[in-house]
């Protein structure tokens, strides 16, 4: 009898749940409840509970998103393409040789207590940011601006007894290939005091700290010679670049030409701050009570891990073109709640990759709401390029070769393979400019075309390889093989812990052993773990990475084998690639400076410091009610284009077409606001 | 009984230390920190931040530092979030914790008890057989499998309650049944177990023969003895689920101390971690003590010298 009843208990549950895990949309067009909410506003799961609401503090997408609302900057993202638009500059002007830029501020943009923002605050915020006190991870985004590096990272000038200082191109001869400062004819705006300073002749700058100026003297002992007796002088926060000319003007003055710097500026970091809220209440100027912002919304309610709403701020200089009244951002990170609340209709949009890997293939069914685009964001494996048997450059190719990229897409449903460092679909000029270098290069390389277009996978060359290194191969079928003796122990794969990651891992791992007769060992890590480990070449072989990247240019993925100690995690560096990135962004002819990127990338990859596997994709949802907010490639949304339509009729349809269908409300918005600077441009054409 | 009550207090703040020591000895052993990111911080600005929180002073000096702030309490700022104190952190989570804890614990000792009770006085029914079976299974099935389940059924299917997040009353239905499960289920086989060894007793015996009612017989002398069992359950079942039930806080989206707690550790945010481990190790070493001091209550055979 006992038995009986267990059953019927049991088989009562399972039938409640099966009945209700029939999904009740199938079929109808839409996932879940479908009604947009009552008042005007937009409720936004937006991932992990926010670091801080100071710009300056944070550096993850969630936060990014949300001090979007509440910061204005110079310039703001192009809600599709990320390309920068007029904001707190309602234009701008960029010096001949790419290392100026003067911007004009617009005269009636006010923060949300009132006071005007001029070109003073951005100055403050911009050495604020970059100040070393306050120890911002993001303060490598201003690095450009001349002087903030060695700002940043606490240096001096060095001064003789004349009071001269040292010049930096005395010692570092080769590496900048900046044109000599003096042949410069005029000056790019009013000629002030500062800037003969900051346009004369780089100074050399060495670390104040003395056990790490030891350090730099170790390596540069010309540098320790010249240095000795003569007087150290701190880099101050008035020594950068950065130019308040008058109230609505400022100019910023760069180290080097770097074209991509005008993309930069929408990122939070560079969003201005107000200077009497920040020193009135210090590091508590953020609580809701005492905040003040320059977006175009304001901080109304924040319980931590809870919900951060936003509301219309009526000083908003462009508030009128605001369209939600509030938005209501829900700090969560699980993903199966977050869908939870999408389904329920409590919510109207999700943040970027919310969908769980399992879930993408009902999801993406749903073609009104899925959102599945490309993205500026790639995964990679990395090499220890310092340890054998990784150091040996044909093992490293080797394996590169003999993963099957196209399968491990297939698998992962929604990436897109990926062989070289910049992600696929992203920047079509520069693709385009590659693909023409690549051609060039192919003969100079002396590889041919057939086995070039095998790189996605070409497990016969990558035996060839491991024999050529001196392997053991034993040849099976379909060009595969068994690599006899080589040292398996010495190599694995290190990831930080998640599903995801594990997948791809065990992707690889199969591939190696099916391709190479080669079985790596797994072995993951928590994150804080994982980082060091990763960043200290403390693994084994291979580890796993990713990067998104900060601005819409290739330099930003290519900038992370930059210097001898650059942000690779693999421990390789190459002079010539430094010269070849540096010679690339001195050039002003966008298309030349592609191909010179390309070339640099080309050369970078020959040396195969990583295996590039997956371009990444966009994954969320958003209800169909919800206009005006775009798969970019970075999932940034320049929240004041954000719209909720009542009319059925004009809600958005199969949103893979969406980034080339036109909205008219948003396009007359943007349009509008781009005036100013086609208006500059024409103008200061006619002048000249 | 006063006298025991003093040494049992007195007991309590060595050993948070020697808990919060030994957690401090294990974070400062986890490798990473709290600044570590996927970008090289410049020596200098590492440097800088080391200055700023104290780390290079050497490790005695910081372990002393970390003491006088715990017997101060005062944890210092969240490493992580800027411009928080621990202090503020856990009064402002707990509550939220607080809140679905003691309800769930409530809505189980209605459940479990009077499932507890019938099933003892109706052993071997079909009434027994039946609770019995239920709490079986609340026992076994996980509230991460519970919890999605009912969210399937009432949020996602019926539409009638929503699927997560802090709100009103019907936000806190689907968590806090999900996480009174388990304890009523518990509670019901403790009740069940304790009132059967009470009933066969001699007293009650006693007391039957006396000529007592059923329902004195019942209340006045099985129960007090048969729930001695769910009274020592309690003290550390009420500090786990005040304390946050992490499972459930993420389901839900419910922003307790539990959710703040794996995220700190996450986080490696020193002061953060330090706070909430004194906080609940003395929260679980003070309920034990209530558990004890109420035996004595409930048992006239237990008492304290």
């Amino acid at each position: 009898m006992k038995r009986n009843i267990l059953c019927g208990l049991v088989a009562t549950l399972l039938l409640l749940t099966s009945m209700s895990c029939a999904d009740s949309t199938a079929g109808s067009r839409y996932w879940g409840k479908t009604q947009p909410p009552k008042e005007n506003v937009l409720r936004y799961i937006s991932g992990s509970e926010p670091e801080s609401l100071d710009p300056q503090i944070p550096t993850g997408q969630p936060e990014a998103r949300i001090l979007m609302a509440l910061y204005d900057g110079l310039v703001e993202y192009h809600p599709k393409t990320m390309s920068p638009i007029p904001a707190i500059a309602e234009s701008w002007e960029i010096s001949p040789d790419g290392t100026e830029f003067i911007f004009y501020l617009r005269k009636n943009a006010k923060f949300s207590n009132g006071d005007p923002i001029t070109a003073k605050d951005f100055v403050y915020t911009f050495r604020r940011g970059l100040s070393p006190e306050l120890a911002a991870q993001n303060a490598y985004l201003a690095y450009e601006i001349k002087y903030a590096q060695a700002y940043n990272s606490r240096e001096a000038f060095v001064k003789d007894k004349d009071g001269n200082f040292l010049l930096k191109k005395d010692f570092f001869e080769d590496t900048k290939a900046t044109k000599p400062e003096s042949e410069k004819k005029s000056s790019f705006g009013p000629e002030t005091e500062f800037y003969r300073f900051i346009n004369s002749p780089e100074r050399l700058t060495v670390p104040l700290d003395e056990k790490t100026r030891e350090a730099f003297f170790k390596k540069n002992p010309k540098i320790k010679e010249a240095v000795e007796g003569k007087e150290l002088v701190p880099v101050r926060a008035e020594d950068i670049g950065v130019e308040a000319i008058d109230d609505y003007t400022l100019r910023l003055k760069l180290a080097l030409p770097a074209p991509y710097f005008l993309d930069l500026l929408a990122h939070q970091f560079f969003r201005v701050v107000n200077q009497k809220t920040i020193e009135k209440f210090d590091k508590e100027w953020t609580k809701p009570e005492n905040i003040v912002t320059s977006g175009a919304f304001k901080l109304q309610i924040h319980r931590p891990y809870d919900i951060i709403v936003v509301v219309k701020n009526p000083t908003y200089w462009d508030a009128e073109n605001v369209s939600l009244d509030r938005i209501e951002f829900y700090p969560s990170e699980e993903q199966n709640t977050s869908m939870n609340l999408y389904k329920a209709g409590s919510v109207d949009a999700v943040y970027n990759n919310t969908v769980p890997a399992p879930w993408i293939e009902k999801i993406r069914n749903f073609k009104d709401e899925y959102l599945d685009h490309p993205a500026v964001a790639i995964e990679y494996y990395t090499f220890n390029v310092t340890k054998p048997p990784m150091n040996d450059i044909r093992v490293r190719k080797a394996f590169a070769l003999a993963v099957d990229r196209f399968a491990l897409s297939k698998f992962r449903k929604i990436t897109k393979p990926l062989v070289d460092f910049t992600p696929e679909g992203i920047f079509p000029r520069y693709e385009a400019a590659r693909k023409k270098i690549y051609s060039q290069l192919l003969k100079e390389y002396q590889i041919p075309l057939e086995e070039w277009e095998k790189r996605y996978f070409n497990p016969a060359k990558a035996c060839q390889l491991m024999r050529e290194a001196g392997y053991q191969v034993r040849d099976k079928e379909n060009g595969r093989c068994e690599v006899l003796n080589f040292p398996a122990d010495e190599v694995s794969v290190t990831y930080n812990t998640s599903e995801g990651n594990k997948a791809v891992a065990e992707f690889m791992q199969a591939q190696w052993k099916q391709n190479l007769g080669i079985t790596v060992q797994l072995r993951n890590m928590e994150w804080k773990t994982f980082l060091p480990t990763r960043k200290a070449l403390d693994y084994k072989g291979m580890a796993r990475a990713g990067w998104v990247g900060d601005y819409m240019d290739p330099n930003t993925f290519l900038k992370l084998f930059y210097g001898p100690d650059n942000d690779s995690s693999t421990g390789w560096y190459d002079p010539k690639f430094d010269r070849m990135l540096d010679e690339a962004n001195s050039e002003t002819d966008p298309e030349k400076r592609f191909e010179l990127l390309a070339k640099a990338e080309f050369y970078m990859l020959q040396a195969q410091p990583v295996i590039p596997l997956q371009t990444q994709a966009t994954n969320w949802m958003k209800k169909p009610y919800v206009k005006g907010m775009y798969p970019n490639p970075g999932t940034l949304h320049a929240w004041k284009f954000v719209y909720i339509e009542r009319d059925p009729a004009k809600w958005d349809r199969d949103v893979d077409n969406i980034m080339k269908e036109s909205d008219p409300i948003v396009e007359e918005k943007i349009t509008r606001l781009m005036q100013s600077q086609i208006e500059f441009e024409k103008k200061k054409k006619a002048g000249a | 009984m006063l006298y025991f009550i003093i040494r049992r207090l007195l007991i309590i703040i060595p050993t948070a230390l020697l808990v919060v020591s030994v957690t401090w000895l294990l974070i400062r052993l986890a490798p990473g920190n709290f600044y570590t990111g996927e970008k090289k911080l410049p020596p200098a600005i590492e440097e800088n931040i080391k200055k700023k929180y104290g780390l290079d002073k050497s490790m005695g000096e910081q372990y002393l530092m970390m003491i006088k702030n715990v017997l101060s309490g005062d944890f210092g700022d969240s490493l992580k979030y800027q411009g928080q104190s621990v202090n503020e952190i856990i009064r402002r989570h707990l509550p939220y914790s607080a809140t679905i804890g003691i309800l769930a614990y409530l809505l189980a000792l209605l459940i479990g008890l009077t499932a507890g009770i019938l099933a003892a006085l109706k052993q071997n029914s079909l009434l027994d057989y039946t609770s019995m079976a239920i709490a079986m299974l609340g026992i076994s099935i996980p509230n991460f499998v519970l919890g999605p389940i009912l969210v399937i059924i009432f949020a996602l299917g019926l539409y009638i309650l929503p699927p997560a997040r802090w709100g009103g009353i019907s936000n806190l239905v689907l968590p806090v049944v999900t996480l009174s499960a388990i304890y009523a289920a518990y509670i019901a086989r403790l009740t069940r177990a304790g009132m059967l060894e009470v009933l066969r007793s001699d007293f009650i015996r006693t007391a039957r023969a006396k000529g007592l009612d059923e329902k004195t017989v019942l209340l006045r002398h099985a129960l007090r003895g048969g729930i001695i069992p769910v009274v020592s359950f309690t003290g550390p079942a009420l500090a786990h689920l005040l304390a946050g039930t992490v499972v459930v806080e993420k389901i839900f989206a419910i922003p307790g101390l539990g959710n703040i707690f794996i995220q700190s550790v996450l986080n490696r945010d020193e002061p953060l971690i330090l706070g909430i481990v004194a906080f609940l190790s003395i929260l679980i070493m003070v309920f034990n003590l209530l558990v004890d001091i109420s035996y004595g209550f409930l048992d006239p055979r237990i008492r304290y010298s």
